[in-house]
């Protein structure tokens, strides 16, 4: 099955930079996110910079700022990233399972990218905590983290629900439910010390 | 003599049989491109050494993780993107495509781009990719580049042993660390150890496809390998004896 094919002499020429267009990539596909519409962009073009960039600096934010330099945060930043990555492909597999034909890494990137809007409302968040603490504080906090978790499992299942069969659906979609609820509680449950 | 040296070669390490059977011509032992032998290097050690020091230079666990990070992801960027050169005369074939859905057990979770274009390569022979056809299927596509006639792209020993040095030690090197990690319980740095033998180890994993992407499969070449060594082996001892 393996099909051999000779290549051209390109490899060795020149042409614009790699990182820029890695880096226009990953913006484009933010603004895919940002702007849920059915498009093939996050599953095409995978890549999951986008998921790493977002997932430092969803575990950075969510750091209490302790004086004690021995738990200065560690387990936490760990944490976050385990949570992150491990739900990722847990998922993946679990939809794999259901039938699903959508790729692994595909699905990973998905599911990372549309972190995005989370990862927005734990800037609102940090923003908001500046401010004098209390119901208000809180309300505004858990409206604003109820809207982004919205906009997350929108975003996702527009580029997701596509993959599978029409039955196991909800099956698929109920564990990228989980996946952000418990994102957006890390959030929503964060005070800094 | 000249050719004993090389059949030593062969011995040592088989990963540079693809240079010593294929051509006659003369190897260049200078380095072509020094900026991307450096930034090779630089990027992999470099994350080691941060790892193994991070306790001297800062107390903040964090810090050192998010650099190790860092300095992984260029690392992994810049070699698979092929910053490195080696150059490979593999007669036969130059490009496998593997059926779809062949690949969806290899289990690294690691930022892989989707490379469509070849850009400022210093010239890897060597590429890989994965590419999603019109109908949602992925590829896996290893390259390697075919022999050109230009004086330019002659082999270049020196390199090619910093390229395959590099790849090779820095896996390895990480999973001593993941076990080190593991039993001495020092548990909150096994995300970043994991990581690190991850995306070291799809890149090693990449290019020793690409590599021995002429052969039938990577335990052909094993076998054939070991079954060179022991013949070797018995003859040595028949000699001495």
């Amino acid at each position: 099955m393996a099909k051999a094919v000779e290549s051209s002499g390109e490899l060795g020429t020149t042409s614009p930079r790699p990182l820029m267009r890695d880096l226009k990539a990953v913006g484009k596909k933010f603004m895919h996110v940002l702007y849920p519409r059915k498009s093939n962009t996050l599953l095409r073009d995978w890549d999951l910079w986008g998921p790493l960039i977002l997932c430092v600096t969803l575990a950075l934010m969510l750091q209490r700022s302790s004086v004690d330099s021995e738990q200065d945060g560690g387990p936490q930043f760990a944490e976050v990233f385990v949570i992150i990555w491990f739900g990722a492909v847990t998922i993946t597999v679990n939809s794999k399972l259901l039938g699903g034909n959508i790729s692994f890494f595909q699905s990973l990137c998905v599911l990372g990218y549309c972190i995005l809007p989370l990862t927005v409302a734990m800037l609102v968040c940090r923003l908001v905590l500046l401010a004098e603490q209390g119901p208000i504080n809180f309300m505004v906090r858990l409206f604003v983290v109820i809207v982004m978790f919205a906009w997350s499992i929108v975003a996702s299942t527009a580029f997701l629900a596509d993959s599978q069969p029409p039955n196991r659906k909800a099956l698929a979609i109920y564990p990228v439910f989980l996946f952000y609820f418990v994102i957006s509680w890390m959030i929503l449950t964060f005070t800094p010390q | 003599m000249l050719q004993q040296d090389s059949n030593d070669d062969t011995e040592d390490v088989s990963l540079f049989d693809a240079e010593e059977e294929t051509t006659n011509r003369p190897k260049k032992s200078k380095i072509r491109h020094p900026v991307a032998s450096f930034f090779h290097l630089f990027f992999r050690v470099s994350a080691i050494v941060v790892y193994l020091l991070c306790e001297l230079f800062s107390s903040s666990f964090i810090a050192c993780m998010v650099t190790i990070i860092l300095l992984l992801s260029c690392d992994f960027w810049a070699v698979k993107d092929s910053v490195l050169p080696i150059f490979l005369e593999c007669g036969s074939h130059s490009q496998i495509t593997l059926p779809p859905g062949s690949l969806t057990f290899f289990v690294p979770w690691t930022p892989f781009t989707v490379e469509v274009n070849v850009t400022g390569r210093l010239m890897v022979g060597l590429r890989w990719w994965n590419h999603i056809d019109e109908d949602g299927k992925s590829h896996w596509v290893f390259e390697s580049r075919k022999a050109s006639a230009q004086e330019s792209k002659t082999v270049s020993e020196a390199e090619s042993r910093i390229f395959w040095l590099g790849l090779i030690a820095c896996p390895v090197l990480w999973v001593i660390f993941a076990f080190s990690a593991l039993f001495s319980f020092r548990v909150k740095w096994l995300a970043v150890v994991i990581m690190g033998v991850a995306l070291q180890g799809a890149n090693l994993y990449g290019y020793i496809r690409c590599k021995v992407g002429s052969r039938k499969n990577l335990t052909n070449m094993a076998t054939s390998y070991l079954g060179k060594q022991l013949l070797r082996q018995d003859t040595g001892d028949d000699q001495t004896s």
